[in-house]
């Protein structure tokens, strides 16, 4: 049995809209004009015991309402879900305590304190038992490579620090199931490299179930063996990550700073060119031919910087959707997968 | 039960150590508690003064005296202020990482409310004590109305508390909450004798405050502690009163609160 089911989740939202301007402002004040926003769409899938899903999309896609929604947090408008046998939104005490859920830029320590008094609060609303907490602080604490600083006011610490700090209290009790909203925002290389790496270890020790969004192809590729495409509210691709990497992003983009500004190089000619403004030019190329583009650029051009990178999640999903809607054959084969995933 | 009052004890140290990082602030907060009751004693002593019979509403100088003595100690002790801050909470989504926790945000705040107390007694102890020095207030109060005063505070302490939670829920519709903050305050501060004891409302605003729970926050615990209520019947109808409005605000919480999460959107985080 599937251990997360979610059976034609929708959640819609009345936001507030008007025009620029004072004229408009103090009609909103006689007549406030609201728009409903269909955030998720009849979503269903299914997650078994133990699996890694990553949630991609561009912003506003729905991701983060989805996981809102599985974690309790929101009450869908339409639609079933079960997590661990849990409805979430029903916000069983039971099921916070089997759960947890990782927000990016939301912190769970008390911003004033050394971060272990966090940790202290969190073991007493969890009831975890004192050899157990031991147990986990050592194992978190070594995994993470905390040392001391658990004992720093969490306001000291710098974005990667306290992002550590946040998994290592969020993973204090053992959840089963985890939901991870950009865990990796905001931090360095390395240290993304490094929760990457935590993630993957907790999910093998403990036999977690984790669904994770991200922005960063390199958190998924990672971590994920199977990924559910999200935009505008609607599921558009639910199957492997090879699948999704071959079909999305088989492109690199090359980014030069030139020394000076040339006019007559055929950058065209090497691929397809995304900028072009002063001595800044950043090209579009096929993934496999990208070292040796960028070989030829180098020896051709005078050079000051040059990065080969993936291309934004935002830009390949949208590339590989048609401006983010399903095409017609994409959208009844992957929808169909997402259903019976 | 034993976990929330596990919880309670977690929150409450952790409030305490927030707490003293901010002593300057708190400090801050106790001298403005005190200020205020001591502004009020200093204008209706001088009214009463000004009057040929030395009084106003039955107070004299030195009952005012006491009367003030005593809304600026349950005043301190019955303190409240989550009908500003849950809407600040919402807002900054500082929220959803509370509701993902398998125990409700109320018991932090209460948590938080009492390290409040707990933290500024030994800044306010003395000030009440150079107060009481200055203005020499007439008390009448024997043991049993010590006694029953004591209860009476704290019972008022919980309403004032969970009123203004409830009053905050309505942050859940309309996160812009400073403004039923502040007129949840201000009503408090007139009907429930802050402003001028009871007696002293004109006839227009007694029914009002008769049916408001003001009452039992702030003037009847003030009362009973100076000795002004001489008959137990009356103290402990008082106090059931204060029983049945806990009672009463406890089932708005709960109906409230479960009509509030499911609204919440979670904004911010």
């Amino acid at each position: 049995m599937p251990q997360i089911e979610v059976n034609n989740l929708s959640k819609t939202f009345r936001v507030p809209e008007r025009e620029a301007g004072l004229w408009a402002s103090l009609r909103s004040v006689l007549r406030r004009s609201m728009r409903e926003v269909r955030a998720v769409d009849h979503v269903s899938f299914t997650v078994e015991q133990g699996e890694i899903v990553g949630f991609l999309g561009p912003n506003g896609a729905g991701k983060t309402t989805t996981l809102k929604m599985l974690s309790g947090l929101l009450h869908p408008n339409d639609g079933k879900a079960q997590v661990m046998g849990y409805v979430p939104w029903r916000r069983d005490s039971g099921y916070l305590q089997r759960i947890s859920m990782l927000m990016g830029q939301r912190s769970q320590l008390h911003w004033d304190l050394p971060v272990v008094d966090s940790f202290l609060v969190h073991a007493a609303v969890y009831a975890i038992p004192k050899e157990q907490y031991q147990a986990s602080l050592k194992e978190l604490v070594d995994l993470l490579e905390l040392g001391d600083l658990i004992k720093k006011q969490a306001r000291s610490l710098s974005l990667g620090e306290r992002m550590k700090c946040e998994i290592c209290v969020s993973l204090l009790h053992r959840p089963q199931v985890l939901f991870l909203d950009e865990p990796t925002i905001g931090v360095d290389i390395t240290m993304q490299a490094r929760i990457r790496e935590f993630i993957s270890t907790y999910n093998r020790r403990y036999g977690a179930t984790i669904i994770l969004t991200s922005h960063y192809m390199a958190d998924v590729t990672a971590l994920c063996k199977r990924i559910i495409v999200i935009d505008h509210g609607r599921i558009l691709f639910d199957g492997a990550l090879e699948e999704l990497s071959a079909r999305l992003a088989p492109f690199k983009v090359i980014r030069i700073d030139l020394d000076r500004e040339l006019d007559g190089y055929d950058f065209a000619s090497l691929g397809e060119v995304l900028v072009r403004e002063g001595r800044k030019v950043e090209l579009r190329v096929p993934k496999r031919s990208a070292p040796l583009i960028a070989e030829r650029l180098l020896s051709d051009l005078p050079i000051l910087d040059l990065t080969i990178q993936d291309p934004p999640i935002e830009d390949v999903i949208a590339r590989a959707f048609g401006g983010g809607r399903p095409a017609a054959e994409s959208a009844s084969s992957t929808d169909g997968d997402a259903g019976s995933a | 039960m034993t976990i929330i009052l596990r919880s309670f004890l977690a929150f409450l140290r952790a409030a305490i150590g927030v707490m003293l990082q901010y002593r300057g602030e708190i400090l801050l907060w106790a001298v403005w508690g005190l200020v205020n009751p001591a502004v009020l004693y200093a204008m209706w002593s001088a009214a009463a003064e000004s009057q040929a019979d030395k009084t106003v509403a039955g107070f004299d100088r030195g009952q005012f005296a006491a009367y003030y003595f005593c809304i600026m100690i349950v005043g301190h002790l019955t303190t409240a202020w989550d009908a500003y801050e849950l809407g600040y909470f919402i807002r900054s989504g500082r929220l959803s990482a509370m509701l993902l926790r398998p125990i409700l945000p109320i018991w932090d705040a209460l948590a938080t409310n009492l390290s409040y107390k707990i933290t500024t007694l030994a800044f306010v102890a003395p000030m009440w004590a150079i107060f009481f020095w200055i203005i020499k207030p007439t008390f009448t109060a024997g043991a049993w109305q010590l006694t029953l005063g004591i209860v009476a505070t704290v019972l008022a302490g919980l309403l004032n508390f969970l009123l203004g939670y409830v009053v905050a829920l309505v942050a859940f519709w309309s996160p812009r909450l400073d403004a039923i903050g502040e007129t949840y305050f201000g009503v408090g501060v007139l009907f429930g004798g802050r402003f001028a004891p009871l007696a002293a409302l004109p006839a227009i605003l007694s029914p009002i405050a008769a049916v408001l729970p003001f009452r039992w926050m702030f003037d009847f615990p003030a009362r009973l502690l100076m000795g002004q209520i001489v008959e137990p019947a009356e103290a402990l109808g008082g106090i059931a009163c204060q029983l049945a409005w806990l009672a009463g605000i406890v089932v708005a919480f709960r109906f409230g609160w479960a009509a509030a999460v499911k609204r919440y959107t979670a904004v911010s985080g």
